[in-house]
């Protein structure tokens, strides 16, 4: 079976030590000591307070840290030796670590979760991402019990979040995914989410796990998964979003990891998003939205620049092959304005999306090329919305991302005659 | 009886617990009685039993069965005579079987000549034996422990125009061991007994002998003094004699009862027990290590007394609120079942009829360190009966045969103690004696197997005991080690098949031999030791370096 391979020996032997559990929870790493620690922790917590009786098994992917991500990991068991004072356990609790080529958000530790999970049977799974600073015990409950209890097999989370964070997701992931698989999902390729054994094992026995997708964007598969197949699927409010003092993460890989994903994912799921009609909301287990909008500090003029650079870079070798005439002449005629005067309208940027998308369908030019060319354009929307909403409420900013998703369903027509190659 | 010169025999018997009235009526008025008792003794011979502890027998009226007493110095006329026990009791011995009686020490029955003269008046001679008071608020905080019945540990009396304590039934009022006086007497009552042959005291309720403001009135240092002073005497007056605690308390506050050696022989390890119908549940060695590493050392010529149930409820009073809601969950799912803060129901029944745990069980409570307690019909796999009240459903008569009352009794039905065991499960026609003598596959035939080969070592009784820790938490692995003798015991807690690498480089050389078979496996070696166990199956290996 292809995903024994990935089970090395002394983990292989560690998991049968484990036996069959209920709940299994992974949290890839990579050099994450400052903040893993804090993080299995407080997943423990979560476990013994809100499910004392469940059998249950943290999983560590690691890449290979130097500075004792596992060992932190290994050290939050709960054995017969090993308890730490202040914690009352009914059941053993064990802590494995295995390593794992590639970074933690390739494909190869969700392959490792996947894996280990159908092993043990578990009924349900979730992840943490390893530097989820704001993560409390309660977010495994949140997370766990609408599968475990309820059925559920993919839960993604919501997030409190600044009105100007998670630009990517409120101006591209959210509103796509939701005009083109029918389901409203706000935070779909998050790195907290949970699913069922139903689920996993059906992802696990794909025939997709050699593709360059796979590897940059596993997480977000999994949902896309989920939502074109006969999958229960809800949203739990879990709290504040931060991350921890590493650098932030890098525009060109998170695009690739999620829309470039997102974009892969069309082709196999082609009969569930054509089809799909009106989007509906999913079940959404507490707030569905809470935005923050104290003032930050944003460097907008960077975006402008970034913007106006990448798309003179593009034009000729990878946007003129891809984008319709008059989507070109228009990125072009906004391209030329001054700051104080660009505006990536939502029209446009969903004509550019869908002619993006379908020429990664129909693979123009090099995939990757393609997704690579998303970076400059997200930068001149991004802008368009922190000038478009700078002094925005919640409400505001709600309006405006619903707006956002209805362009995004309205103009699905278009998307699908580019698709049959009607356009 | 070899007393003087096997002081320690407690460490190495098999403890048979009945019921006088339960076990076999002689005279068909449908009670169980000492001519009855003694007639069996050759099943608890051939059992392989080496002590039976007998419950409460004196006369009392029977509204706690018998832990009510109303007279010391007596047998209750339904169990027989003082003649009729002297008689069973030598019986016994012939058999090599000893004999423990139970010592209600904290407390009487309200219908004693001690307490019937104690209320009369104030300035009566007996005042003083029992504890009384003009308020109900001395010693706060001291909990209930018949939780289900009583509302207070003060009893009013209208006789006497005051309350007494009582930390039980409000019917039983607790003796003042503050007054030498009934220290005094209490031990002339166990002289009496022991002037007649017995061999052992289970000494009832002791952690509540002393009562002082401002404390939990458990455990006082006075208790301990009091403990002492007895156990001082019997010594000098009648070695090779036992005390055996009832204090149902944690590891570290049941090890002052051993003293330094000089106080109770032996006591019961109460948390333990709860802990080993957890772990099956959870299928996970957890909550037996864990308690296990808590108990602390005792002193060499002390023991503990290991049981999987007994007469009462299976006591849920030393585990965690989660622990005893799981416990609740798991195995009282009717609340029926439910009882002062426990669980009214036998073992087999509690482990769903079923052979394999009932052995994987009974196998434990063979081979953790301490003396082990068979209840009565727990070695044919007796049933339950949660609907005679209290505990009685745990007490129902012994089942013989599938004949007239199970062959306990000649009497009719109707005018038994207690109605017999009648589902097609565990009723008396399918479940009894002689129906498991007809075949070696039956359990009780395994108990007497079990019991042998438990008796075969002498390292079970007195050795050490070291944990191993494999990786697989549902294997609970021990070796017990006495002098040069060791012996490797390996229990899957798990419903299924499980594999376990055990380290067993200190014991490099030896060759295991399975002890039930006295077949060889392979030697130790460098590498870990693979067994592959069965659903609930467990071995017990002698290790052999030839």
């Amino acid at each position: 079976m292809p995903e024994e391979s990935i089970l090395t020996d002394d983990f292989l032997r560690e998991l049968m030590n484990v036996g069959e559990v209920d709940i299994l929870i992974g949290i890839a790493t990579c050099n994450d000591a400052k903040t893993a620690g804090d993080v299995i922790l407080a997943v423990r917590a979560g476990l013994l307070k809100c499910f004392p009786r469940q059998r249950a098994v943290i999983i560590n992917a690691d890449c290979g840290s130097q500075d004792g991500t596992p060992d932190l990991v290994r050290a939050a068991s709960i054995s017969d030796m090993r308890q730490g004072p202040n914690v009352h356990a009914l059941r053993t609790l064990h802590c494995v670590s295995t390593q794992v080529p590639g970074d933690p958000h390739g494909g190869a530790a969700l392959h490792t979760f996947l894996a280990a999970a159908d092993l043990l049977r578990a009924s349900t799974c979730a992840v943490f991402a390893p530097d989820s600073t704001a993560i409390e015990p309660e977010w495994v409950e949140r997370l766990v019990r609408p599968v475990l209890r309820d059925n559920f097999d993919l839960v993604t989370p919501l997030y409190r979040r600044h009105k100007f964070d998670a630009l990517l997701v409120r101006n591209l992931l959210y509103p796509m995914t939701r005009a083109l698989y029918g389901r409203r999902l706000r935070e779909p390729y998050a790195l907290d989410f949970a699913f069922s054994g139903k689920l996993g094992s059906y992802f696990l026995g794909r025939d997709l796990w050699t593709e360059d997708s796979v590897q940059t964007g596993a997480e977000t598969l999994l949902t896309t998964s989920a939502l074109g197949g006969d999958f229960r699927v809800a949203q739990s409010f879990l709290g504040e979003r931060t991350r921890g003092e590493g650098s932030p993460p890098d525009l060109v890989s998170a695009i690739r990891r999620t829309a470039g994903a997102l974009f892969w994912s069309l082709d196999g799921n082609y009969p569930a998003w054509s089809n799909a009609k009106e989007s509906q909301p999913v079940t959404t287990i507490g707030a569905e939205h809470e935005i923050s909008v104290e003032p930050m500090r944003v460097d907008r003029t960077r975006l402008y620049e970034l913007f106006v650079r990448g798309v003179s870079e593009l034009i000729e070798p990878v946007l003129k092959p891809i984008l319709s005439p008059a989507t070109l002449a228009e990125l072009q005629r906004i391209t030329a304005l001054p700051e104080e005067s660009l505006r990536y309208s939502g029209e446009l940027w969903v004509q550019t999306i869908y002619e993006f998308a379908a020429s990664y369908h129909k693979s123009v030019i090099s995939r990757d090329h393609i997704i690579q060319a998303l970076a400059p354009l997200y930068r001149g929307r991004a802008f368009t919305f922190l000038v478009e909403n700078s002094d925005a409420t919640a409400d505001d900013i709600e309006n405006y991302v619903e707006a956002l998703c209805l362009t995004f369903e309205h103009m699905k027509p278009s998307l699908l005659q580019m698709w049959a190659g009607e356009k | 009886m070899q007393a003087p010169q096997d002081a320690l025999w407690y460490k190495d018997a098999i403890i048979y617990q009945v019921h006088v009235k339960s076990f076999y009526d002689s005279n068909a008025d449908g009670i169980g009685d000492f001519r009855g008792l003694a007639q069996r003794l050759d099943y608890l011979q051939d059992l392989g039993v080496n002590a039976v502890w007998l419950m409460p027998f004196f006369p009392s009226p029977l509204r706690d069965d018998g832990y009510d007493i109303a007279d010391y110095y007596s047998v209750h006329p339904n169990y027989g005579t003082i003649d009729d026990f002297k008689v069973f009791l030598d019986a016994a011995h012939e058999r090599g079987i000893r004999v423990i009686i139970e010592m209600v020490l904290n407390h009487t029955s309200d219908q004693h000549a001690w307490f019937q003269e104690s209320r009369k008046t104030r300035d009566n001679p007996r005042r003083d034996w029992y504890v009384w008071s003009e308020t109900d608020t001395r010693y706060k905080g001291t909990r209930i422990i018949f939780l289900d019945t009583e509302l207070s540990n003060w009893a009013w009396d209208p006789v006497s125009k005051e309350y007494y304590w009582h930390r039980f039934f409000s019917h039983q009022p607790d003796l003042n061991y503050d007054n030498p006086a009934v220290r005094e007497e209490m031990w002339t009552v166990m002289k009496f007994w022991l002037d007649m042959g017995v061999d052992a005291f289970r000494l009832d309720a002791v952690p509540y002998l002393v009562e002082r403001e401002g404390t939990n009135c458990e455990n006082l240092p006075e208790t301990h003094a009091i403990i002492k002073e007895l156990r001082k005497k019997l010594d000098a007056n009648y070695p090779g004699r036992m005390l055996l605690a009832e204090a149902n308390q944690w590891p570290a506050d049941l090890r002052p009862y051993f003293g330094d050696g000089d106080e109770f022989n032996a006591a019961f390890h109460f948390p333990l027990m709860p802990r080993m119908f957890m772990a099956l549940k959870l299928e996970d060695r957890k909550p037996v290590t864990e308690i296990l590493q808590q108990t602390p050392e005792i002193p060499p010529n002390c023991q503990w007394c290991l049981f999987l149930r007994n007469h009462d409820e299976l006591t849920l009073e030393m585990v965690t609120d989660m622990e005893r809601d799981y416990m609740y969950d798991e195995y009282a799912k009717d609340k029926g079942m439910r009882l002062n803060l426990g669980i009214r129901r036998r073992l087999a029944p509690l482990l769903d009829n079923d052979r394999r745990r009932i052995e994987l069980m009974t196998g434990m409570l063979m081979s953790l360190p301490g003396t082990p307690i068979v209840y009565y019909g727990d070695e044919i796999g007796m049933g339950d009966n949660v609907n005679l009240g209290d505990r009685n459903g745990v007490r129902t008569p012994m089942q013989w045969d599938g004949g007239w009352n199970g062959g306990f009794s000649a009497a009719d039905p109707e005018s038994l103690y207690s109605p017999l065991m009648l589902n097609p499960v565990y009723g008396y026609q399918a479940i009894n004696v002689q129906s498991q003598k007809r075949f070696d596959h039956s359990l009780l035939f395994w108990m007497k197997r079990m019991i042998k080969v438990r008796k075969s070592q002498a390292v079970f009784g007195r050795g050490s005991i070291e944990f191993l820790y494999p990786a697989n938490h549902r294997i609970l692995a021990y070796v017990r080690q006495l002098d040069r003798d060791a012996v490797l015991v390996v229990n899957n807690l798990s419903s299924s098949a499980q594999a376990v690498e055990l380290d067993l480089r200190r014991y490099k050389g030896n060759i295991l031999i399975e002890m039930f078979g006295r077949n060889i496996f392979p030697r130790i070696g460098e590498l870990p030791y693979l067994l592959t166990l069965g659903p609930y199956q467990f071995f017990w290996f002698r290790l052999r370096r030839i």
